[in-house]
């Protein structure tokens, strides 16, 4: 697995490529850089699934955990671009009721802009 | 922002006034001293005019007249308020008020005298002061807000003093030369108010741009005014408990103060018999008292509202009026009688008029124009006369002596809505006839006239011993009103965001989630650990029939299709025999007994023995299979004991099921191995959620780890998480004493943890001692964090600083307020925080104003100048001032 952030319009995207699983973890988690970024003072984030092809249920606890930690804070995190078949196992599970998920990430920009 | 002129000028004179403020608290000054100038031109001329006329004996029918008359105009208002604008309101009032003063001045110093004009302009005066002093305070209500009225209130009002003053004097002055030049001069006068009145609009419409005409329009549309009335702004008070405890301390206000006049006027009345020294008296108060609380209110009132908070402020004039009543009730001698009345209206005028109108601000526009006019207007005279009345009962029904003619010379200084006019209702035939004492009007004998001092003393101590009960009374209600102020404060603040682990664990069955992405991870995997996962999902009656489809389709089709065809494929998975197999009762109750098998459990030691060394095929996967099963087996297996080791295994996929299988199985043994696992970020989570199960049982364990500063920082920080998600007094209670004893490294996990448990369980209590000692703590760290960040030399570099409020800042901001949330209301208290943090200026202002009346004294003394909303350079100074107090206050202790 491997991430990258970037910024724009003071959002901080994760572009994330491979699998989010608990065997496929480097030296930092997704969760750790979210809180690096929220140490800096960011408050509103993304993540790119774009190039997700699978995650378990470590993957999932990375994500809620993310998210926990941003809106402690008063912040917003969001997923954009997700696979259908990922889409539809969040639905299933009903993480859909708590993640804003959006097809592109302008859509979820904008969403960023509009708060 | 630029400090103008004017800024520094009323800085100096002690107004607590901010960059910005300063034009519009002159303005409010100035309308006020513009209308109470002509007022106290035209309440003599009144008074003089009616006691000339119809004479004091018809004083009464003026009450009674004036009261029905501001009645009647009071349900008219009412209506036009919510029709007509408020700037047109005010402005078309002033003119109505100048051409009928015009009127007036025509027909009292005109060539022919009109018998029935005093007691028509008795009725205009009244109208007149009424209105025009609601319109101001309505005023003063929508321009400030609660904070910023604390602070400028008392040199607002003050305005009002000194036209008063001024009104007083130059009637004074004039009234034996030239009278008829009184009236000409107080239109005069209100003709200036209209230009003052309109600067402050422009300055309103300046500060808040009117949004565009087609959103106005929409806007016109939605909110069409409704129908109000008297009986509507009565049912406005009625149904709200806030409106009709403001109504009743204005009630009991109003009777307690005509009590007052009446018991002070009385004991004058018994010790002094001469005619001229008693006007001296009256004067006296008429001067000395309107400059006293002139000064009162410029130089302290805000001072005070600010030092004992808008609670302790509305007790502070009852309270020295019980005093002087009590003590006029024991003892009715003159120096009594003028302290109660010193008290009455130093106070009165200074202080309590003006927090009663602070506690208007946080109403909402529509119910506070409602609400205000009619309790202002209406209830104000109609609790004047109810205190008449009851004063004549109690003169009446005490004593056997015939009715006694109710005289007043009405010596009010300065009337408002909510601030009496005095009805002074005497036993004694006329106020200042003194050889008619003791007679009634037609000449009757009552008593013996030697007997009349010591009947008034005994008069003097009932109504005192009745004022005392009122006085309880409005005591009682004053706190109860302010107790409702900050609900009501609290209700201008919204909660703009909640824990998240909190709304997570509502709305989302994290186990479930979990284990339906494990299902399908597991199916390319192992089909053994697919079959135990779609069990535990039987078992958890969690095999819906999407879920079912979901984890059935093979995986590279899975990866590939669509969301539509996912659900219309019909494609019903890998192992097709579940859906006959499946009638999960019996599932569960065969795989169960299965397991409990002696033989189940001989062939499978040997096997796991072989998994555990790793001489099986895919030995990870063996042992993630050998992991997933003990926990399907309970507790009692011999084969759970294997688990520990599984437990130190390095393979995080074989942890998690192991993790797993220990949240299910419980055993002691298990504890060190998971509690290890929570340094790992990628086992901590499952580590964390096997350690709850155990709940309180391993807190005392937990906390061996959490205050141990040998031990990995993670696994500390992972051991108050743990403690946070079990959350029973317990856990609090250690986790409170790292705080206590903890050298800080890991304070943001623990409060943190500590505030998980008081947003979950509110029930949960904290040592207050241990809490408010940290608050302080962390505070300092954030004064000279501040004053460390903000105080660069260079203005380049003071710009650049000035755009960003470190991070480190707001974490220890949030942890400041999480501490004050374990100890108040949580949620009162991050309402504060949210707002103060994100909220615009006015919610930053309430933010602190329900911070000022929720947290106690000694604390909130610290706390409050930090967060107001400041420039920099103040900021920074309060943050050294802070500092320096609390380096004394650490000395001073020791």
């Amino acid at each position: 697995m491997e991430i990258n952030a970037r910024e724009k319009d003071d959002v901080v995207i994760f572009d994330i490529e491979g699998e989010i699983r608990r065997s496929d973890i480097s030296d930092l988690t997704l969760h750790q850089l979210v809180k690096d970024q929220l140490d800096t003072g960011k408050r509103n984030i993304l993540l790119n699934f774009q190039n997700v092809e699978f995650i378990d249920s470590f993957g999932v606890g990375e994500v809620l955990a993310s998210y926990i930690s941003t809106n402690n804070l008063g912040g917003k995190l969001k997923i954009a671009k997700i696979s259908k078949k990922l889409y539809l196992v969040f639905q299933v599970t009903m993480l859909t009721k708590v993640l804003e998920i959006f097809d592109e990430e302008d859509m979820a920009l904008d969403s960023f802009e509009k708060e | 922002m630029a400090k103008s002129r004017l800024y520094r000028i009323l800085s100096r004179i002690g107004v607590e006034i901010r960059p910005g403020e300063e034009v519009i608290a002159s303005l409010l000054f100035l309308y006020f001293f513009f209308i109470m100038f002509p007022y106290y031109i035209i309440k003599p001329i009144r008074d003089a005019k009616y006691l000339i006329g119809p004479g004091s004996i018809e004083l009464p029918r003026a009450y009674i007249s004036a009261a029905i008359a501001v009645g009647i105009f009071v349900a008219f208002y009412s209506r036009l308020q919510v029709r007509v604008p408020r700037r047109v309101l005010i402005i078309s009032s002033l003119v109505f008020f100048i051409v009928t003063c015009f009127l007036s001045q025509q027909l009292f110093f005109g060539d022919k005298e009109y018998t029935w004009m005093p007691l028509v302009f008795w009725i205009w005066a009244n109208i007149f002061i009424v209105v025009l002093v609601t319109q101001f305070w309505i005023l003063v209500n929508d321009v400030f807000n609660p904070r910023e009225a604390k602070r400028l209130i008392g040199f607002v009002g003050g305005g009002g003093l000194l036209g008063g003053i001024f009104g007083a004097l130059l009637t004074g002055v004039l009234g034996r030369k030239v009278p008829e030049y009184l009236l000409p001069i107080a239109f005069g006068i209100l003709i200036i108010s209209i230009f003052v009145v309109n600067s402050i609009f422009i300055w309103q419409r300046k500060k808040n741009p009117p949004v565009d005409k087609v959103k106005k329009k929409d806007q016109t549309k939605r909110t069409k005014p409704a129908k109000v009335g008297f009986l509507d702004s009565f049912n406005t008070i009625r149904k709200n408990k806030y409106l009709m405890l403001l109504a009743v301390v204005v009630i009991l206000t109003v009777i307690v103060a005509t009590f007052i006049d009446y018991q002070s006027k009385t004991v004058i009345d018994i010790y002094e018999d001469r005619i001229d020294r008693m006007l001296l008296i009256f004067g006296f108060f008429h001067a000395g008292l309107l400059v006293l609380p002139f000064f009162i209110s410029i130089f302290m009132t805000s001072a005070i509202i600010r030092r004992l908070g808008i609670g302790l402020t509305l007790l502070l004039f009852p309270f020295v009026l019980l005093l002087c009543a009590g003590g006029i009730a024991v003892w009715p001698i003159l120096p009594l009688a003028y302290a109660i009345k010193a008290s009455d209206k130093s106070l009165s005028f200074s202080v309590n008029q003006f927090v009663r109108e602070l506690l208007y601000i946080p109403i909402s526009p529509e119910l506070k124009y409602k609400a205000k006019v009619f309790i202002d207007m209406f209830l104000n005279r109609f609790a004047k006369l109810l205190g008449a009345l009851i004063l004549l009962i109690l003169a009446f029904s005490f004593f056997n002596v015939k009715k006694p003619s109710v005289a007043s010379n009405n010596v009010d200084i300065l009337e408002k809505p909510g601030v009496v006019e005095k009805t002074e209702v005497s036993v004694k035939s006329e106020a200042l006839e003194k050889p008619d004492v003791g007679k009634k009007s037609g000449g009757q004998r009552l008593t013996d006239e030697s007997e009349l001092p010591d009947i008034r003393k005994k008069i003097v101590r009932r109504v005192s011993v009745v004022s005392l009960f009122f006085i309880l009374a409005w005591i009682f209600f004053n706190l109860k009103v302010s107790k409702e102020y900050t609900k009501t404060v609290k209700k201008k603040l919204e909660i703009k965001w909640d824990r998240a682990d909190r709304m997570v664990a509502e709305k989302v069955d994290v186990d479930y989630t979990k284990l339906v992405f494990d299902t399908i991870e597991s199916r390319d995997r192992s089909s053994v650990l697919y079959a135990m996962n779609v069990f535990d999902l039987i078992k958890k009656d969690k095999l819906t029939p999407e879920v079912k489809r979901l984890i059935s389709h093979k995986s590279d089709e899975v990866k590939m299709s669509a969301l539509g065809s996912l659900f219309e494929s019909g494609e019903i998975g890998l192992l097709p025999e579940m859906d006959e197999i499946i009638s999960e009762d019996v599932l569960e109750k065969e795989i169960g007994e299965i397991m409990s098998l002696d033989v189940y459990q001989e062939v499978m030691k040997s096997y796991m023995e072989k998994a555990l060394k790793g001489e099986t095929m895919e030995s990870e996967t063996a042992k993630m299979e050998v992991a997933k099963a003990i926990g399907l087996m309970g507790s009692e297996s011999p084969l759970a004991l294997k688990l520990e080791e599984l437990l130190w295994d390095e393979s995080p996929e074989v942890s998690k099921y192991a993790l797993e299988s220990a949240a299910k199985l419980k055993k002691k043994e298990y504890v060190p191995a998971i509690i290890q696992k929570l340094s790992n970020p990628i086992t901590s989570e499952d580590a964390s959620v096997a350690l709850k199960r155990y709940g309180d049982t391993i807190t005392g364990t937990l906390s061996d780890y959490l205050s141990d500063r040998e031990e990995n920082v993670e696994l500390r920080k992972g051991a108050g998480s743990v403690l946070a998600r079990i959350g029973t007094q317990d856990a609090g209670d250690f986790l409170t004493w790292e705080l206590e004893e903890g050298k800080g490294e890991i304070d943001i996990e623990v409060i943190d943890a500590l505030d998980r448990i008081r947003s979950e369980n509110p029930d949960v209590q904290f040592r207050v001692a241990t809490v408010e000692t940290k608050i302080v703590q962390k505070i300092k760290e954030y004064c000279q964090l501040f004053v460390k960040h903000f105080s660069a030399k260079s203005k380049r570099k003071k710009a650049e600083k000035r755009k960003i409020l470190p991070e480190d800042l707001n974490v220890l901001m949030m942890n400041i307020f999480k501490l004050f949330g374990l100890i108040y209301s949580r949620e009162d208290i991050m309402r504060a925080y949210q707002n103060i943090r994100v909220g615009t200026k006015d919610s930053v202002d309430y933010a602190v104003e329900l911070l000022d009346n929720t947290i106690r004294k000694e604390m909130k003394e610290i706390i409050v100048p930090l967060m107001e909303d400041l420039p920099l350079e103040e900021r920074v100074k309060r943050c050294r001032g802070c500092l320096k107090d609390l380096t004394r206050s650490n000395k001073k202790n020791g």
